[in-house]
């Protein structure tokens, strides 16, 4: 599977995480409501646990080709956050 | 139960002891059933789903707990009340704990009982609680000390933006603790203290770590921790033996996996350690299950119920070390000829859902080919 060529743009990596956790939720018959860079992941009434996420961080290393957390967990809370944490790592990478 | 002169409260429950959230229904069941198997002489039967029941007279006072594993049936395995009491830390009334497992599960009725022995304030989420609603309901109710896995830490601190309740006491348990998750426990939690605690399954609780780093120091090999001794198995696993632990097996019924206990009260625990420097690391397990969210499961399971779908030529599950809950299973399958992708994938899901949620693959990936070792063997471990 050829890994997207993702400049490090806030905006398409937000659409990224949307687009795949969309289908890790509908996997399991659910709908994910639209995603905002403010949307809590866990605790903001999204039908997401943390099998949820730790499969959408696996589809996102995949796919981007790069790991924020393969020092150890960091913290996020919001689809923002998260994205911010690949900007930054795509851009260390260069 | 007789309604004559009110019997004597038991020896592990303090007057204080109170329970308040959606779950304290069931708690108080619980309660109620280890009280009337003691006065009694019964099993107190507490099972994972269902109501906590006697056994029959007679049967003796004991506590029946289910083992959490994901092959077969539930196996219940029976506890000494007294000597789970005897190993619990002591509280203050004051205490606001927590409860993030299940109350039957041994690390929840470990909880519940650390409550009740100090005429403390139990926490209990109603059944099915996600992590949110655990945070949620911590902060809400002013928690002071909460036990959990380190994907449940991970969970709580997503789910919490700060102010974070002021803990006084966080322990990890279950899973490893990672050296990154400890870091950020530091920092939300300043005024805690902070111990991840190691445990089998035949021993329960052996000795718990304070220092803030993950492992625990190689010292201990030789030395010994409290009343437990470590050694190192050639092959890098970790045997332990203590006067505890082998009465906490005797009470189990002696319940022997192969090559569980050798004849000098050794205990091998499974679970492989590497040495850097002055510190002892955990780093799998020899049976090659691997932790899942707290979750023990089993990637050969998942492949042979893969393998069993009609489409299916080939398959392999790994785990992937994951940042949220520790491991994340994956499998790349190898359709026959003339398969359809998708219904294959939908097969395959539905297959799986006889595992738990945690043990199942949760990405599938088609492939030609399952790439092999160089002896011809199917790779066990994520490259």
């Amino acid at each position: 599977m050829s890994k997207t060529d993702m400049s490090a743009d806030p905006t398409q990596i937000l659409a990224l995480i949307a687009a795949e956790l969309a289908a890790i939720v509908a996997d399991k018959g659910e709908t994910l409501p639209p995603l905002t860079a403010g949307s809590v992941f866990l605790g903001g009434g999204l039908p997401v646990d943390s099998l949820d996420l730790a499969t959408l961080l696996v589809a996102l290393e995949r796919k981007l080709g790069c790991d924020p957390f393969r020092r150890g967990f960091r913290q996020f809370i919001t689809a923002g956050e998260l994205a911010a944490l690949y900007v930054a790592e795509l851009a260390e990478r260069g | 139960m007789s309604a004559a002169a009110p019997a004597p409260a038991p020896v592990w429950l303090r007057p204080g002891f109170h329970v308040v959230g959606d779950g304290a229904a069931g708690v108080a069941a619980i309660v109620a059933a280890l009280t009337a198997g003691e006065r009694e002489n019964r099993l107190a039967i507490l099972p994972r789903h269902g109501e906590p029941a006697l056994g029959a007279p007679g049967s003796g006072f004991a506590v029946a707990l289910e083992t959490s594993g994901t092959t077969g049936p539930a196996k219940a395995v029976r506890h000494d009340l007294a000597r789970l009491c005897g190993r619990l830390r002591g509280g203050a009334p004051d205490d606001r704990w927590l409860l993030t497992y299940h109350p039957c599960a041994f690390a929840g009725l470990q909880v519940i009982l650390t409550a009740a022995q100090a005429g403390a304030t139990l926490i209990a989420a109603a059944p099915g609680a996600d992590v949110a609603r655990l945070a949620a309901l911590a902060t809400a109710e002013r928690a002071t000390h909460i036990s959990g896995t380190p994907s449940f830490w991970r969970g709580f601190l997503m789910s919490c933006p700060p102010p974070y309740p002021p803990l006084q006491a966080a322990t990890l348990g279950g899973e490893a603790a990672d050296q990154a998750l400890l870091d950020h426990l530091r920092v939300a939690f300043p005024a805690a203290r902070l111990r991840h605690i190691y445990a089998s399954t035949e021993a329960g609780a052996l000795f718990a770590v304070a220092d803030g780093r993950e492992g625990f120091p190689a010292v201990w090999l030789t030395q010994g921790v409290e009343d437990v001794e470590l050694r190192l198995a050639m092959d890098g696993e970790l045997l332990v033996r203590s006067p505890r632990a082998m009465l906490a097996a005797a009470d189990s019924g002696g319940q022997r996996r192969r090559r569980a206990a050798d004849d000098d009260g050794w205990l091998f625990t499974g679970d492989l350690l590497e040495i850097h420097g002055d510190r002892a690391l955990f780093r799998g397990r020899k049976d090659g299950r691997v932790n899942v969210g707290g979750v023990k499961v089993s990637p050969e399971e998942a492949e042979s119920l893969i393998l069993a779908v009609e489409g299916v030529a080939d398959a392999l599950v790994t785990a992937q070390p994951n940042p949220m809950t520790g491991n994340l299973l994956t499998a790349t399958i190898v359709p026959r000829p003339n398969a359809d992708a998708e219904r294959l994938r939908q097969a395959v899901r539905e297959a799986l859902t006889a595992l738990p949620p945690a043990a199942r693959p949760r990405i599938l990936t088609f492939a030609d080919a399952i790439a092999l070792t160089p002896s011809g063997k199917k790779p066990r471990t994520a490259p």
